[in-house]
């Protein structure tokens, strides 16, 4: 079986997993935070696994799509499918307008994302707008509240967001992009188009949060400036991608799946140590498996895609 | 009411320059961005609550004792977590997330021994009315944090710029690598930034309650933010640099709050970006950004 | 075919039957109370008290043998499940849904605040569960669409100011006051308060002018350009709106700058005495007029504790400090008590009844928290409204506060302007 066929079928498993647990579990909205850090995380692989940029701002995307949503269906009158066409046209604005931070690199990158996405939450809930984005006052979208239906449509986006990883996986572009990575001068020198690809990449993972922002505020449906433009976007996705294993098609998953699991089983158990137990998780994971689980099966002889 | 606004800025710029030096210091040398950085002043800033209303220390005092403290607890703390980090594949990036998860332990340490309530230490506790300056009153905290500041700033220019460690640190910022061969012990001198950083944190943290009015465990996240604002638009490893980026950002701050109050946040950031993409190597800085 | 048919109704018939004899007769060993808190991040201030308060009651009730439930006709012992959110809204998302479909609770209480209660709202609405919201007052909640939610431990952000506006109005002209100003931090709580005021000065004609109207960041901690900005503008009364950590810097920078005002207002003196005493100072708190919310008005309950009691009881069951005693906390321990009397009187434990005896308290109940009135077709509280009181001087160190407005309401003659 071809090396991309096997890819697919593997990532299918998590997208039917998702489509049936439901039916057999009855908190829709976990398993829906499930499925939005998912995408996140391969958001997250696209960008800082295949390019090696660090999106710390990645909420302002997240963000940026669930206002552009929001507006469609609040001024457009329009429905939820088209307004998520929407949120991704935001997320997209959004990063054109930032492709100059590529200049930039290291952490210089990380912290002037960061600095981006919390501008656009400074204009978002800026109360002069209040007529375009309610300002502080928050949204309320009850008329397109549909719970099942918009879990349908993230299990969609879910399985898009795992294709294009495979793509970028089995694909020359992808390949290039690792290889600029790796070493940009190099890369430029064997007739890549650095900027071209990079933009790219960037355009691709800010379509993913934008995406995945809008099917967010359609879900949840009533929510603040400060629920989605929350810097706990970004850190989750970031540390749930790193502790699968970037550039990998399953390690988001797997990162979602032990860490965001684990997440809850402190949330409810043991609530009165739940952030310094994650903080020490997190830490452990940078200084102990630092390319993630996945590297770990590898070195056991399991073989993760 | 222009002078004002100005004059203002300059007093609050410079005490956010003493915010922003601890963690200048320690990207510069060491090559890690400390995420914690904000949580070590929250800490610096309790250790002052508590030396004051238990044993009645003057803040004069604490800021002494919590730079020495914290410099002191700093010093294990960095061979524990840095050369592990450094041992990554990219530990510029990586050092984001792991303090990233430090600065949550340490608020949720703080929480757990502190309790959520906000606390503060009585204005009475610096023994000054407001001062007049230019025929206007300013707050005393003010003029203290920005006197603390500069002293700060004069200990850690003569630091860099007078002694041997010093004279290495600036080796280990410019050329890491050189420096190694040279033979330089690149992990001493990185622990003795690493811990300075810290204890200016710290110190920056006990005139917190009077700057911010109150202090709880939660307040760690928007001061590493302002405090990164602060540093880029300065210059790296330069603590001039940080007190041109304090002072930046107190004036334009400042200016902010009083013609356009509410889009007064918004400034700081959208600056940052200019700078960077205008000028990334800061204000004052050699070039070392792009990519 | 007929045969079947009729086999089949008087199937379902007796299957309905026997679901409402098991409804009627079984008698719950427990009642499953839910709700969230968060211990840590922006909200943890304003949600432990409320949450602390809550508990205080559960304790007490279960200390009698649990909470009486008319529709079972006997004492239920509570079981409280409440998770930590954190103050993240996602989280906080996930935990409600956890509440609802696995803890399967029979009572669902919101965290504090409106951030955290607006991601409960669809939740509860979806699973038909009602939403007891002690202090989530942002105004888009309540809607005539929906029943399931009703507010309880404050007045919706529309109508918590309106003695405010009453004040400058009614009393303004008579004091000379011409021109107000106007501070508020730009978040759905004071923002709201804000248009409010501003509406109401603009429409009342009596020629007063708001001469300055800005909103900052919530997060702002610094404010003595802001103040020199107010001064310039030469208010006879300003209006300073925002949390707690804004009211504490703002009147710190007020104090340090030197700057007096003639009429000074801002919110959470009165709500967090204790703590302002200790954060701002007793000198900073001189003349300042703010909210006199339960904390301080000693009303006289209905039942449960009296204010002291209450306070005392706290204090042995929370030593330490570590979470103040405020006006939050009276709005936790009211939620638990608005809960008791209405479980007491609910024909059954269905969530509509429970909401239609939760309304049917409104005008009757009286409570720590003053009167309780629930709007019936939006479930907003409309009663609660809090009278405006000034801080005097009071001996060498200390302070008293003094009701002002409404008139019927007044204990003091109120100084003005502030010397």
């Amino acid at each position: 079986m071809p090396r991309t066929m096997r890819h697919i079928l593997v990532a299918l498993v998590p997208v039917a997993a998702m489509a049936l647990l439901p039916l057999v579990y009855s908190n829709q909205l976990l398993l829906f935070n499930f499925v939005v850090f998912m995408i996140l995380a391969q958001g997250i692989n696209v960008i800082y696994g295949f390019t090696g940029y660090l999106p710390f701002g990645y909420f302002g995307f997240f963000g940026a799509g669930a206002y552009g949503f929001a507006i469609s269906i609040m001024h457009l009158r329009m429905t939820p499918l088209p307004a998520l066409g929407m949120a991704a046209i935001a997320a997209v604005v959004l990063a054109l307008v930032l492709v100059p931070l590529f200049r930039l690199s290291g952490a210089y990158f990380a912290i002037a994302n960061l600095a981006a996405g919390l501008a656009v939450y400074q204009v978002v809930s800026n109360p002069s707008l209040d007529n375009i984005t309610k300002g502080p006052y928050g949204i309320s979208l009850p008329a397109v509240f549909d719970p099942n239906f918009s879990y349908g449509i993230a299990l969609v986006l879910l399985a898009a967001t795992m294709m294009t990883v495979i793509y970028l996986r089995n694909s020359k572009f992808g390949l290039s992009l690792q290889a600029i990575r790796d070493d940009a001068v190099s890369a430029a020198m064997a007739g890549v188009n650095v900027v071209r690809l990079r933009v790219m990449a960037w355009l691709l993972s800010a379509v993913i949060a934008g995406l995945v922002g809008g099917v967010f505020a359609w879900y949840i449906s009533v929510f603040y400036p400060q629920t989605v433009f929350s810097l706990d976007f970004s850190i989750f996705a970031i540390v749930f991608a790193l502790f699968g294993g970037m550039t990998t098609i399953l390690g988001p998953i797997i990162g979602v799946v032990i860490l965001y699991g684990i997440y809850n089983l402190i949330g409810i158990s043991t609530p009165q140590y739940f952030e310094l137990v994650y903080g020490l998780l997190i830490m452990g994971l940078v200084l102990f498996q630092p390319n993630g689980v996945v590297a770990l099966f590898k070195r056991w002889g399991i073989d993760v895609p | 009411m222009l002078g004002y606004t100005i004059l203002a800025g300059l007093l609050f710029g410079l005490y956010f320059s003493l915010v922003g030096l601890g963690l200048n210091l320690v990207f510069g040398v060491v090559r890690i961005v400390n995420l914690a950085h904000g949580d070590f002043l929250m800490l610096g800033a309790f250790s002052a609550y508590w030396l004051f209303s238990l044993f009645a220390v003057s803040p004069f005092i604490s800021v002494v004792l919590v730079f020495v403290g914290f410099s002191i607890i700093a010093w294990p703390l960095y061979y524990l977590l840095v050369p592990r980090l450094m041992a990554t594949k990219d530990p510029e990036m990586l050092s984001l997330i792991l303090f990233f998860g430090f600065s949550q332990v340490i608020e949720a340490l703080a929480t757990i021994a502190f309790g959520t309530s906000d606390r503060s230490i009585p204005g009475r506790a610096l023994h000054m009315g407001p001062c007049r300056l230019f025929g206007q009153n300013y707050p005393a905290s003010w003029i203290v944090g920005a006197v603390v500041s500069a002293a700060a700033v004069l200990f850690i220019y003569l630091y860099l710029y007078h002694t041997t460690k010093g004279y290495l640190s600036r080796a280990v910022m410019a050329h890491r690598e050189e420096a190694v061969a040279s033979g330089i012990n690149v992990n001493r001198v990185c622990a003795i930034a690493f811990s300075i950083g810290v204890g200016l944190a710290a110190a920056a943290g006990v005139f917190a309650p009077f700057i911010f009015g109150s202090i709880n465990p939660a307040m760690g996240v928007n001061i590493t933010i302002t405090s990164l604002t602060v540093i880029v638009v300065g210059s790296l490893g330069n603590p001039l640099g940080t007190v041109l980026g304090g002072l930046t950002y107190g004036i334009s701050l400042m200016f902010m709050q009083t013609y356009f109050s509410s889009w007064a946040n918004l400034l700081a950031y959208v600056m940052l970006i200019l700078i960077l993409l205008i000028r990334p190597s800061g204000l004052l800085g050699r070039s070392v950004r792009y990519a | 075919m007929a045969m079947r048919k009729i086999f089949f109704i008087f199937f379902v018939a007796s299957l309905v039957a026997v679901a409402c004899r098991a409804g009627a007769t079984e008698v719950p060993k427990q009642i499953k109370i839910g709700t969230l808190y968060a211990s840590s991040g922006t909200f943890a201030p304003l949600s432990m008290p409320v949450h602390y308060g809550l508990k205080l009651w559960v304790d007490r009730m279960n200390a009698e043998g649990g909470v009486y439930i008319k529709a079972y006709g006997k004492r239920i012992p509570i079981k409280l499940i409440s998770y930590d959110d954190q103050s993240n809204t996602a989280t906080a998302a996930s935990l409600y849904d956890q509440l609802i479909t696995q803890d399967k609770v029979n009572i669902l209480i919101a965290d504090a605040g409106s951030v955290l209660t607006s991601v409960a709202l669809p939740i509860a609405r979806e699973h038909k569960m009602l939403l007891i919201d002690p202090i989530g007052i942002g105004a888009p909640f309540f809607t005539p669409d929906s029943p399931y939610i009703v507010l309880i431990g404050g007045p919706v952000s529309t109508i918590w100011c309106k003695n405010i506006h009453e004040f400058i109005t009614d009393e303004g002209p008579k004091l000379g006051i011409k021109r107000v100003a106007i501070l508020y931090s730009t978040n759905d709580f004071t923002g709201t308060q804000a248009n409010t005021i501003r509406k109401a000065i603009e429409k009342s004609r009596t020629g007063i002018k708001v001469v300055y109207d800005q909103g900052v960041p919530t997060s702002t901690t610094s404010y003595t350009v802001i103040i020199n900005g107010i001064k310039a503008a030469k208010p006879d009364a300003v209006i300073e709106l925002g949390y707690p950590i804004n009211d504490i810097s703002f009147l710190r920078n007020l104090r340090e700058s030197g700057v007096k005002f003639k009429w000074l207002f801002t919110s959470y003196p009165g709500m967090e005495t204790e703590h302002f005493e200790k954060t701002v100072g007793v000198k900073g708190l001189y003349y300042v007029y703010t909210d006199m919310p339960a904390s301080i008005m000693n009303y006289k309950a209905a039942f449960g504790m009296s204010l002291p009691e209450f306070h005392a009881a706290w204090n042995k069951q929370y030593p330490g400090g570590k979470v103040g005693f405020d006006f939050n906390s009276v709005v936790g321990y009211t939620t638990g008590l608005v809960l008791e009397k209405a479980l007491g009187s609910a024909a059954s434990m269905d969530q509509l009844a429970l909401r239609q005896a939760i309304v049917g308290l409104s005008g009757k109940l009286k409570t720590l928290d003053g009167t309780f009135a629930v709007d019936p077709k939006t479930g907003a509280q409309i009663g609660e409204t809090m009278p405006i009181g000034q801080i005097l001087p009071s001996g060498k160190d200390g302070i008293k506060l003094i009701v002002v407005y409404p008139k019927q309401l007044a204990t003091g003659k109120l100084v003005y302007p502030a010397p």
